[in-house]
């Protein structure tokens, strides 16, 4: 299967194009194919967006040839504990995309204190606060912001919560267990 | 419903009960469609036959003017589809292509909005594009009120619409941020931002003044809401309906009847109509 939903990867200057135009006209979702065609055609979208502008940090790819599943990457910003570490997530979309949020989960284990050690995640934007506003690059720099700035009020990881004010020693917990994991899921 | 229990208690998380709660309102919104049929006004005033005698004044007093109801769907998006087909309806019967081409040109400045806030175009072209269809639907002639009712009905359309207002009230809140930001942050406490985030963008988040001030500005539409509450005026010895026509900046100096007329009812917006 090619990613190709039958319209240009065109994100930029899609304006005034009357083949798109005509193409978005037909997509309005009425029946399960059309919706499934046209939430492939958003994630192309998404896919063209986030090669062509990549922001430092993130960045994302479908796995395989299915455009519903994706492997996202993350690394650790600057100035946090999680600077120059690198996380790879999951990111599974539903054919409700973006009515519905996608399953988005941590692959390589990560300890943080809204993080539980199957990787879930507690993010409110993945959660009641999703919003067809969002998009995967937004996704994961949201996720990369909660990783230097952890909701310590409601963790899955209460460990890591509460050595969270200790960041000397939060960084040494973690590293042994990023370390840890590299070497045992070694891929 | 089994419950599922964390690893490290034995209390239900937050996202557990919110995702409950969310499960529950579904379920009750789903026992009515998203657009019900034009009803007489006497249907409400039985929903109150054994209620409250403010309520039953009001509705004598809502009869003199309005002569029938529309109900909505009582899922957070009501304000939203509520405008959405009051809106298309009115275009359709006033037959208004002046109004539709305004609009429309409306949509291009909300669109340019969007994109200088940053959102990439194909988060929202979609959306966008449902909606004007339905303005193209209607300069085309290849709208009638029973198509535009089963389009309001029909969840694909119909969100897709509610997203983008979605969309362009939280773009007008932003873009001007200084002035909304009293008004926000008078209610919910929450910073600009915040407030979009939490409480524009996500479905099912229910709208109050700002989003119908921020809608109201960003098409450049007045819309009346009329209150039925139990407030009495006059330390009692009143009993009026008070009603708000929120009026575009544009437009403030006229005289202008809003297209737009919906009854508020504490958490619920459904669509009035003039005798």
């Amino acid at each position: 299967m090619s990613f190709d939903g039958g319209v240009q990867p065109n994100p930029r200057g899609q304006q005034g194009n009357p083949a798109i135009d005509a193409s978005s006209k037909q997509s309005t979702p009425m029946s399960n194919p059309v919706e499934t065609h046209s939430v492939a055609r958003r994630l192309q979208s998404e896919l063209m967006a986030l090669m062509t502008c990549g922001d430092p940090g993130v960045s994302a790819f479908p796995e395989g040839d299915n455009i519903f599943s994706w492997i996202g990457t993350i690394k650790g910003s600057a100035g946090t504990v999680y600077d120059g570490l690198s996380y790879k997530l999951s990111l599974r979309f539903p054919t409700e995309y973006p009515f519905k949020s996608p399953t988005v989960k941590f692959d390589t284990p990560c300890f943080h204190p809204n993080v539980d050690q199957y990787g879930n995640i507690c993010l409110d934007i993945l959660q009641d606060k999703w919003s067809s506003a969002y998009d995967v690059r937004t996704i994961l720099l949201s996720i990369q912001s909660l990783l230097g700035e952890p909701n310590n009020d409601s963790p899955l990881n209460s460990y890591a919560a509460a050595l969270w004010v200790n960041q000397e020693e939060y960084r040494k917990v973690m590293l042994k267990q990023y370390r840890d994991a590299s070497g045992v899921n070694a891929r | 419903m089994e419950m599922v229990l964390d690893l490290d208690g034995d209390r239900p998380r937050d996202d557990e009960i919110m995702a409950q709660h969310y499960a529950i309102r579904a379920e009750e919104a789903g026992k009515i469609s998203f657009l019900g049929n034009k009803e007489p006004l006497s249907t409400l005033a039985a929903e109150y036959e054994l209620g409250n005698s403010i309520f039953k004044t009001k509705i004598e007093k809502l009869g003199e003017i309005y002569g029938a109801i529309r109900r909505t769907r009582g899922d957070g998006n009501c304000f939203f589809r509520a405008f959405m087909f009051s809106y298309l309806e009115n275009l359709l019967e006033t037959k208004n292509n002046l109004e539709a081409a305004r609009v429309k040109d409306s949509v291009e400045k909300c669109k340019q909005t969007l994109l200088d806030l940053g959102h990439a175009e194909f988060t929202f072209e979609d959306f966008l594009a449902s909606f004007t269809e339905q303005l193209d639907a209607v300069q085309d002639v290849t709208l009638s009120v029973d198509k535009l009712v089963d389009n309001c009905r029909d969840q694909a359309i119909s969100d897709s619409v509610v997203m983008f207002f979605r969309f362009i009230t939280s773009g007008e809140i932003r873009k001007r941020a200084d002035f909304f930001e009293p008004f926000i942050f008078g209610t919910s406490g929450m910073a600009v931002q915040q407030f979009c985030r939490t409480s524009v963008e996500p479905m099912g988040e229910e709208s109050d003044h700002v989003h119908i001030t921020a809608l109201s500005d960003a098409l450049g539409v007045p819309i009346r809401i009329v209150y039925l509450d139990s407030s009495v005026g006059d330390g009692g010895k009143t009993v009026e309906v008070n009603f708000h026509d929120f009026i575009p900046s544009e437009l403030s100096q006229e005289k202008v009847k809003p297209p737009v007329m919906l009854l508020y009812r504490p958490g619920h917006y459904d669509i009035l109509y003039e005798k």
